[in-house]
């Protein structure tokens, strides 16, 4: 499909709007940042088509089912059971802009965000549905659930990121537009394609170099649950970024700033303008969703908690005191947006009472308590050379700092940062990201784009990779242009993780015990196989 | 980068004062990490991690720091000399021969109980801020605030609460133009040599923090920017943005 008449119209109108600039609420529509408006364009070039498919049983929801979301449901996962908790009571689906496919492609919002998985989307969910739909279900949409529109749609290899690492495309103008003003920001530095396996970022039609110059990264969909922590404003917000001293996104609807944890890249500053872009890129509804729309759709994100409440070998996690963290009820009646600490307000808290042998539970059952109880120590108090990470190393700690894993994530009852939580840990960055092994026997290849960066000499270079430096995904440098910024992702909670591997924003860790051994690596921690254990027994309860 | 004599004479030059650019190196204990450098043969304590609300901000290895302090007489920590007041800034170019990074040894431990442990915190912040100023009060006229950076430095996760005092005055008095003037500085060693912050240091300085306020909106009818390239000889006090906040109502000019 090319854009019709009256779809760039609409394209124009949404451009438009954006233009005008200003933190005024626009009568309507909430005005999202101006890149919403290329990747409309983006949207508009790629054919959309919904084509029927079985539902895949109970645990899989797909669009326009109408089934109603009872207040409270369980799903089992590979570690135990997950909790969703609809504080707001029962939730009528039919009509509901969240599960109606509103736009061509056949997509809605829980196509992605799935009550099984934690409202996120776990691999295995996207291989079943490959296997049960022959490719067909609407989350393998061209526009972003394949490597690249350009492909041939319908063969694995063309999705082959969605089904071996999760990843949907992101697409992004380059050089990015300035959220203060209609023009483009000036990149601190050059973007060049060294490798490019979906051929999206080389694309004549979709790269960089096509009449809408577009960077295509790869990227997991975040859980839209508890989400009243992730967008606070309480600690930690205000006019300026507190670790950079940049001016904060504010909300177009108050004027307000944000605390700038959404996405990967913090580029959405509230919910609503967040839905707009998914309504435009992964729906494909090019005039976005209307006003009652996004209202309907941010009131249902604001009242969903989820989080697991039975583990397989623990059993019911809020059986017996003093288990504070566990289950979505208490993360519903949780003091929201408030920093951890190690006597009132753990990140986690559980009580010491929790981890001691309990008569009704079994032997087994106890152990894995006492494991978990370690766990929660470990990730509180176990210390270690926090090195060379952007954002932290840079906030006045040192480079390096000896702290632990509470120090980043500190948020109380999320382990989100809890304002602006973007930084490089590596995920992205090489040599710390994950790369096929390049020797003469190997036959895997490398699906990741690969880009260099090279930060302009008249300014002071990168401090931790110099000049020049290689990434699969700059993040939030994507939005800032900022070559401080290459590879620092926003981090997300620490909730519903045995319901959605894999982990990091790129999937580069397939189980939790990858993503430990991705700490233990990057920063030389040296847990002994227990300490691993427990972290992982402990992070499998949240 | 060496520079010529005809900057103005001023430099930390009394006995008891150093300015050296040399490795820091980290030295552990069984608590927080203590910070050192090593300069003509003498070993300098800087301080310790603490947290953000430190007065003193442990440097980074991979790279140089300037030193710039007061010898104290009081008892060597880690083994270090303390420097108080110190001064550290982290040198841009990478140095990745700045690299030690020394074992806890028994016997060298911290002589007082660091104020944040290196774990999460008992509740609070290492140190308290100060209490908050009065706010201003009527008559307001055009006054001037300082803010300083370190040597290479720019806006940092330090600048907002830098610029508390500026806002503060500008929301009391309402409607304000505000004049933006950055400098770059240079400074004296111990050994004589001078260095200078690179050139175009004071135009990003006076740049980003134009772009702070006019991203406030707000009552700032008009932020006006200005910087000067000529290297100001001197210690950290050269390394500034002067920031003058007129109210409109005095201005009297067109678009204020
Ligand atoms: C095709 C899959 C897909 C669909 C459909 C989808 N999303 Fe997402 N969602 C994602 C991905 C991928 C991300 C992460 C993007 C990034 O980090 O840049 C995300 C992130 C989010 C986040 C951010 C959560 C956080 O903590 O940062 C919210 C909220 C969200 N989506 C809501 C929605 C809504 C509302 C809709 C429907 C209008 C929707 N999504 C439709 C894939 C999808
Ligand atoms: C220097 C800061 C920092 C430290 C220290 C740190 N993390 Fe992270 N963490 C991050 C960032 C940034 C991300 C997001 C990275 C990404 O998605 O690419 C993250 C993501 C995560 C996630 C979320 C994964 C997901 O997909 O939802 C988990 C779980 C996690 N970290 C666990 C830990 C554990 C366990 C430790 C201690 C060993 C730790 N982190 C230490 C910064 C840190």
């Amino acid at each position: 499909m090319r854009v019709s008449p009256a779809r760039a119209v609409l394209v124009a109108a949404l451009g438009c709007a954006v233009l005008s600039g200003g933190y005024r609420a626009a009568a309507g529509q909430p005005q999202s940042p101006a890149h919403v408006a290329d990747q409309a364009g983006q949207a508009a070039e790629v054919p959309a088509e919904a084509s029927a498919v079985p539902n895949g049983g109970r645990a899989w929801w797909s669009p326009g089912e109408a089934r109603d979301l009872p207040q409270a449901i369980e799903y089992e996962n590979a570690h135990g059971r997950l909790t969703l908790y609809n504080q707001g009571g029962p939730v009528e689906t039919s009509g509901h802009p969240f599960f109606e496919p509103l736009g061509p492609n056949g997509r809605a919002c829980v196509s992605c965000h799935q009550p099984a998985d934690g409202m996120s989307l776990s691999i295995t969910s996207i291989r079943e549905r490959w296997e049960e739909t022959a490719g067909r279900d609407p989350i393998f949409a061209a526009i972003d659930g394949s490597d690249c529109p350009s492909l041939p749609q319908g063969e694995a290899a063309s999705h082959s990121l969605l089904l071996e690492r999760g990843l949907f495309r992101v697409f992004l103008p380059w050089p990015p537009r300035d959220p203060w003003g209609a023009g483009r920001i000036e990149p601190e530095f050059k973007l060049e394609v060294v490798r490019d396996p979906a051929g999206c970022n080389l694309d004549p039609t979709y790269g960089l170099a096509s009449d809408n110059p577009m960077v295509s990264v790869y990227r997991r969909p975040r859980m839209v649950a508890n989400l009243p922590y992730v967008v606070h404003r309480n600690f930690g917000v205000g006019p300026f970024v507190g670790k950079t001293g940049e001016p904060a996104l504010r909300d177009p609807e108050n004027g307000q700033p944000v605390n700038m944890n959404l996405m990967a890249d913090a580029r959405q500053p509230t919910l609503g303008t967040q839905a707009m872009e998914a309504s435009v890129t992964h729906l494909q509804l090019l005039n976005g969703l209307n006003p009652a729309q996004i209202a309907q759709i941010t009131a249902f994100e604001r009242q969903l908690f989820a989080a697991q409440t039975r583990d397989l070998h623990a059993g019911d996690l809020l059986a017996g005191p003093g288990g504070r963290a566990f289950g979505p009820r208490n993360l519903a009646d949780g003091e929201i947006g408030v920093l951890g600490n190690n006597i009132t307000r753990w990140v986690f808290p559980i009580d010491e009472a929790w981890g001691e042998p309990q008569a009704r539970l079994t032997a087994e059952q106890n152990a894995r308590r006492a494991s978990i109880f370690r766990g929660q120590r470990i990730f509180h108090f176990r210390t270690f050379w926090i090195r060379d990470s952007m954002h932290l190393n840079t906030v006045g700690l040192g480079n390096p700092t000896k702290r632990t894993c509470a120090t980043c994530h500190g948020m109380h009852m999320t382990g989100l940062d809890t304002a602006n939580g973007w930084m490089d840990i590596g995920t992205t960055n090489l040599p710390w990201a994950r790369e096929v092994p390049r020797n003469p026997w190997t036959t895997e290849r490398e699906r990741m784009p690969l880009f260099r960066i090279t930060c302009r000499a008249d300014l002071p270079p990168h401090p931790y990779y110099g000049r020049e430096f290689y990434t699969q995904d700059p993040g939030r440098a994507l939005i800032s242009g900022k070559c401080n910024d290459v590879g620092t992702i926003v981090m997300q909670q620490f909730r519903g993780l045995a319901a959605r591997p894999p982990y990091f924003s790129n999937g580069s860790a397939a189980t939790l015990r990858e993503l430990i051994d991705f700490y233990d690596r990057r920063y030389n921690i040296q847990y002994s196989e227990q300490e691993k254990v427990d972290l992982e027994n402990f992070m499998a309860t949240l | 980068m060496l520079c010529a004599g005809a900057l103005s004479w001023a430099s930390a030059s009394q006995a008891r004062d150093v300015a050296f650019v040399a490795c820091p190196i980290v030295q552990d204990t069984s608590n927080v990490p203590c910070w050192l450098s090593e300069h003509g043969g003498e070993v300098y304590y800087l301080g310790i991690q603490s947290d953000v609300s430190a007065a003193f901000n442990p440097p980074s290895l991979g790279h140089l720091a300037l030193v710039e302090g007061t010898v104290s007489e009081g008892e060597r920590i880690c083994g270090g000399l303390v420097l108080e007041p110190v001064k550290v800034s982290i040198m841009p170019a990478l140095s990745p021969e700045c690299d030690e990074l020394r074992m806890v040894q028994p016997g060298l431990e911290l002589p007082f109980e660091p104020p944040r442990p290196p774990g999460p915190s008992s509740g609070r912040l290492a140190f308290a801020p100060p209490p908050p100023a009065p706010p201003p009060t009527p008559p307001f006229e055009a006054k001037t605030f300082e803010i300083f950076f370190p040597f290479e430095g720019t806006v940092d996760f330090k600048t907002p609460d830098a610029l508390q005092a500026v806002l503060a005055y500008a929301r009391a008095v309402g409607e304000v133009r505000l004049q933006v003037r950055a400098q770059r500085a240079a400074v004296r060693l111990s050994d004589g040599q001078v260095i200078a912050e690179r050139e175009g240091i004071a135009a990003v300085r006076a740049r980003e923090i134009g772009r702070m306020f006019a991203a406030l909106g707000e009552g700032i009818a008009q932020v006006e920017v200005a910087s000067s390239d000529v290297p100001q000889l001197g210690d950290w006090r050269q390394r500034k943005v002067e920031i003058t906040v007129t109210p409109c109502d005095e201005a009297g000019r067109p678009g204020c």
